[in-house]
């Protein structure tokens, strides 16, 4: 059934074609609306970027041949043209941006040059997820970096700064992955009964409830709803697959409902952001500036957007970042905001797809991870920029300006190409997974 | 695993379609709603940078128009007359949004109004920026002159065309400049907005058509029409008594003439020298609450003007005088509860008040034969190469009263100017009628507005020009003050009319 690796790179190659086209064409149309004049550094721009998506694409084609040809021409896409806004909204950030995306493109080749395998990070899955606890409460440390905006999630090492928080999603992701793999037959299988009701054994819901342990510190200390959340949501979407025991999807959402409830009380910015949620307009000019101004950008937007460039920027705070997306619909309207959804959606699609075809149990489980990490990432700071969720502060995936976020995407992405393409090399038959649990000490 | 991972997948996707549909929702159902707030200021700031047609006098004066500019926005709205036509023309501010003109006829100054859209589907590859200019009713040079007459009173004036019912000048002191409130720097804007907003004069009030006073005894103008249309005053009868003052029915507080005069007679007569006792007991006895508030209503009183300005006020005359008593004298209406209040109505006093918009209509009714054209300032929308879009449809508001009441009234009024209170207002040559006022205000010591109505024209025509002028709280209560104070305005703002043409 699947194309074979060269027609896979072939396709690859066309989509990445395309997707060039049309961040060029952006870029050229942005700088028209916003200056009323070609760019000069159109050319350049398009060489650097080109070059880039050159070196990813050369990149798959040595390192993944087999791999899946939509998720890299996707992560280029929603990268260029959230460069384009950048670039449209900010000059020196947009430098900065192009830094980072090559810094993304060379983390990219490097992760699927150094995992070869995904059982690599298997083994390594200990050290993995000690980083990743150390890299979650680095910012904590005395001295590691400011409080932005309330939140404690930076580490500044000499002139630069970054959110260590962003790397240990990956992290936390391989580790419990690798966690269920070797635990998910016993945390499956023991249950104890209370009533009608079967349990999973108290010492098997230790690790749910670090988890979730973990989630509060870093919501209460750090100040950072967003990634909580996401990293509860990442170990409760992994346990649910290994496991299939629905039980922990009822407990942790009653854990994670006990916790909101906890935030809501404890928290005034957790209020405000509720309040503002139900109702901006309580405090349009104040508290509820940002989200009134976004429903109006995305509201003037309408159907086909003012055009690219031609919108009215500059009137809501974190528009490079947060709320990239309310700039994205203002300009390009709901067809142009779909757009971005649709991207997602596919990346999504791929992701799991990927995920479904390996046998691999760590490698299906880490993809499936990967891909609810991404997936809820952004359907999170979309809802939020749209009001259908309340606002949590993370950055929409390859399209916000940041450098932390923009790398450790194009990594999430590298080790889902990695997935993709292990699982196309290695068809094994669907019945010898059957087998598994018998020699792996099965009762005799 | 493989069942779970599909099932993860449709669930994100479900997420993901719920974003969807809620998209729809922000983006296309709720978005003319959510750009329609007032605290949303994309709509305006688009318009800013977008061209605007200009605001011209009747007589070629520009008023208001769209510089371009460095900063923040393209264009910066100036009204070159200053505060001479601030309450009419408005202003057009990025910080506070349009008043007036610029608000009625923001769409044809944009270019955005039903006629304008028309032309562009026509004429699509237009290069110049189709937007309307805006001609009105008014002239500068009427205008600039009942500005100088009323000087540094407080007070209205307001001169229109009986015959469409064009308002030519319409003036209130204190006024304001527009330019520094409608400054592009919202700082500027701002700053100077909330030192108008602090000033006790209130000079961003448009007092000709937002602000009601007592409108004193040029009221009795409606009060005579009561009588006439009711068929129960004519021209010879009734002969009200000779007296000091009247005392209605129910109290003993009587209503006394001016100056402690003794007054009375028929109607030309009473009229002349405003005889408080003989309309006070033509309201109370010979006409009753009935026939004063179905005529004041005939004459606009409850009802806002349908002038083309946002926000004008209506004026207001009781609905209501309590039950019926007893019959009262042989003859008379009746006696009321509120026959006393009546009393005082019926003179424009007590419960009362008229804007001096509303009074200069009460004199454009009697000019006009009765009939109260719709009061507006817009002649026509423009386009770009001057040619016009569309017109101003003069309609009747207000049948206010018949034909024939309207001239016996006219001839009343002419007596009024010729041997009466308001012989100021005499203008060589034009047919002129008039009513004074002295509204009092019950102050100690004793102040008064000062009223005038009139209507003046070639002899025999139908008269061109109504006026209302009222000047506030001065001093002294005789009925001298309306004629002494406010009748040299208004003939001043007649005579300008004359000259215009």
């Amino acid at each position: 059934m699947s194309l074979p690796a060269a027609l896979r790179r072939r396709t690859e190659a066309g989509l990445l074609v395309l997707v060039g086209l049309v961040v060029g064409f952006a870029y050229a149309l942005a700088s028209l609306g916003s200056s009323a004049s070609l760019p000069a550094d159109v050319v350049p721009f398009l060489g650097v970027v080109l070059g880039l998506f050159v070196a990813a694409h050369v990149a798959v084609r040595r390192l993944a041949p087999r791999a899946d040809p939509l998720l890299v021409p996707l992560a280029v896409l929603l990268n260029g043209l959230g460069y384009v806004f950048i670039a449209r909204l900010d000059e020196e950030l947009a430098g900065q941006q192009a830094a980072w995306t090559g810094v993304g493109v060379a983390a990219f080749v490097a992760t699927l040059a150094v995992v070869r395998r995904v059982r690599v990070l298997e083994r390594l899955r200990y050290t993995v997820g000690l980083v990743g606890v150390l890299l979650l409460l680095a910012p904590l440390a005395p001295g590691a970096g400011p409080a932005i905006n309330g939140s404690k999630i930076w580490v500044r090492i000499g002139p630069v700064g970054f959110q260590p928080g962003e790397f240990a999603k990956l992290a936390l992701a391989v580790f419990i992955a690798a966690y269920l793999v070797e635990r998910r037959e016993l945390l499956a299988t023991a249950v104890r009964r209370i009533g009608p009701v079967r349990l999973p054994e108290p010492r098997h819901l230790a690790p749910l409830l670090v988890a979730w342990l973990f989630a509060l510190v870093v919501m209460m200390f750090e100040r950072d709803l967003g990634s909580a959340l996401l990293f509860f949501v990442l170990f409760l979407t992994v346990t649910w697959v290994a496991t299939g025991r629905a039980a922990y999807l009822v407990m942790g959402t009653g854990l994670f409902a006990a916790g909101a409830l906890l935030a809501w009380r404890l928290f005034s910015h957790v209020q405000v952001r509720v309040d503002m949620w139900l109702d901006p307009w309580q405090d349009p000019t104040g508290r509820g500036y940002q989200i009134v101004q976004s429903a109006y950008a995305l509201a003037w937007g309408g159907v086909g957007g003012t055009g690219l460039g031609l919108g009215i920027d500059g009137r809501i705070p974190y528009q490079e970042t947060d709320f990239i997306f309310a700039i994205v619909g203002e300009e390009l309207g709901l067809v142009g905001a779909t757009a971005v959804v649709a991207a997602f959606v596919l990346l999504v699609g791929r992701g799991l797809h990927a995920a479904s075809r390996i046998e691999d149990p760590f490698a299906k489980l880490l993809a499936c991870g990967l891909t609810t990490l991404l997936g809820v990432q952004a359907f999170l700071i979309m809802g939020g920029v749209t009001r259908l969720l309340p606002l949590t502060g993370v950055t929409l995936p390859f399209v916000s300006y940041g450098g932390s976020s923009l790398v450790s995407n194009w990594v999430l992405v590298a080790l889902l190409v990695r997935v993709s393409d292990q699982g196309a090399t290695e068809p094994v038959a669907e019945a010898s997974a059957q087998q598994v649990p018998a020699t792996a000490g099965g009762p005799r | 695993m493989n069942g779970r991972i599909r099932r993860l997948g449709a669930a994100l996707l479900v997420c993901y379609l719920a974003l969807f549909g809620w998209l729809n929702r922000v983006m296309v159902l709720d978005a003319a709603q959510l750009n329609a707030r007032p605290d949303n200021r994309r709509a305006v700031e688009r318009d800013f940078n977008r061209p605007r047609g200009d605001v011209v006098s009747a007589d070629g004066v520009l008023l208001a128009h769209s510089e371009e500019v460095e900063g923040r926005f393209r264009y910066q709205r100036t009204y070159p007359t200053g505060d001479l036509f601030a309450h009419v023309v408005g202003s057009y501010a990025f910080s506070f949004g349009a008043d007036g003109v610029e608000r009625t006829y923001g769409d044809d100054l944009a270019g955005r109004s039903a006629d304008f859209q028309l032309r562009g589907f026509a004429d699509p590859f237009s290069e110049e920026a189709d937007v309307g200019t805006v001609a009105l009713t008014l002239r500068a040079d009427v205008q600039r002159v009942a500005r100088d007459a009323l000087g540094a009173r407080e007070g209205s004036v307001v001169a229109l065309d009986p015959r469409t019912g064009g308002i030519l000048a319409m003036w209130s002191f204190p006024s304001y400049d527009p330019n520094p409130t409608s400054a592009n720097d919202t700082l500027v804007a701002g700053a100077f907005r909330e030192a108008l907003d602090a000033n006790p004069d209130k000079p961003r009030l448009a007092r000709t058509y937002r602000e009601r006073f007592f409108p004193g005894s040029t009221f009795k103008v409606v009060t005579a029409a009561a009588g006439l249309d009711a068929g129960r005053v004519d021209e010879a009868a009734p002969a009200y008594p000779s007296a000091r003052s009247y005392t209605p029915p129910l109290t003993t507080k009587a209503i006394a003439n001016f100056g402690g005069s003794t007054c009375g007679g028929t109607l030309a007569a009473i009229l002349a020298v405003s005889c408080n006792s003989a309309f006070a007991q033509m309201g109370a006895e010979t006409i009753g609450p009935d026939g004063m508030i179905a005529e004041a209503e005939d004459f606009g009183f409850g009802e806002t003007p349908p002038i083309d300005l946002p926000q004008a006020v209506s004026s207001s005359f009781p609905a209501d005088f309590g039950r019926r008593l007893s019959d009262g004298p042989e003859g008379s209406a009746g006696v009321f509860e509120n026959t006393p209040g009546l009393a005082q109505a019926a003179i424009g006093q007590g419960d009362v008040s008229a804007t001096p918009l509303q009074m200069a209509l009460v004199a454009a009714a009697v000019a006009n034969g009765g009939a109260i054209m719709a009061p507006h300032v817009l002649d026509e929308v423009r386009d770009h190469r001057g040619e016009r879009v569309r017109g101003h449809a003069d309609e009747v508001w207000r049948t206010a009263t018949s034909p024939e009441t309207a001239a016996t009234l006219r001839r009343a009024m002419v007596g009024v100017v010729t041997d009466g209170t308001a012989r100021a207002m005499a203008v060589d040559g034009w047919e002129v009628g008039a009513k004074t006022g002295t509204a009092q205000l019950g102050t100690v010591p004793p102040r008064s507005h000062a009223w005038i109505i009139a209507f003046a024209g070639p002899p025999g025509g139908v008269p061109e020009v109504a006026v209302a002028v009222v000047v506030e709280g001065q001093e002294g209560a005789s009925e001298q003050t309306g004629g002494r104070v406010a009748a040299p305005i208004a003939r001043a703002v007649v005579e300008a009319v004359r000259r215009a043409g």
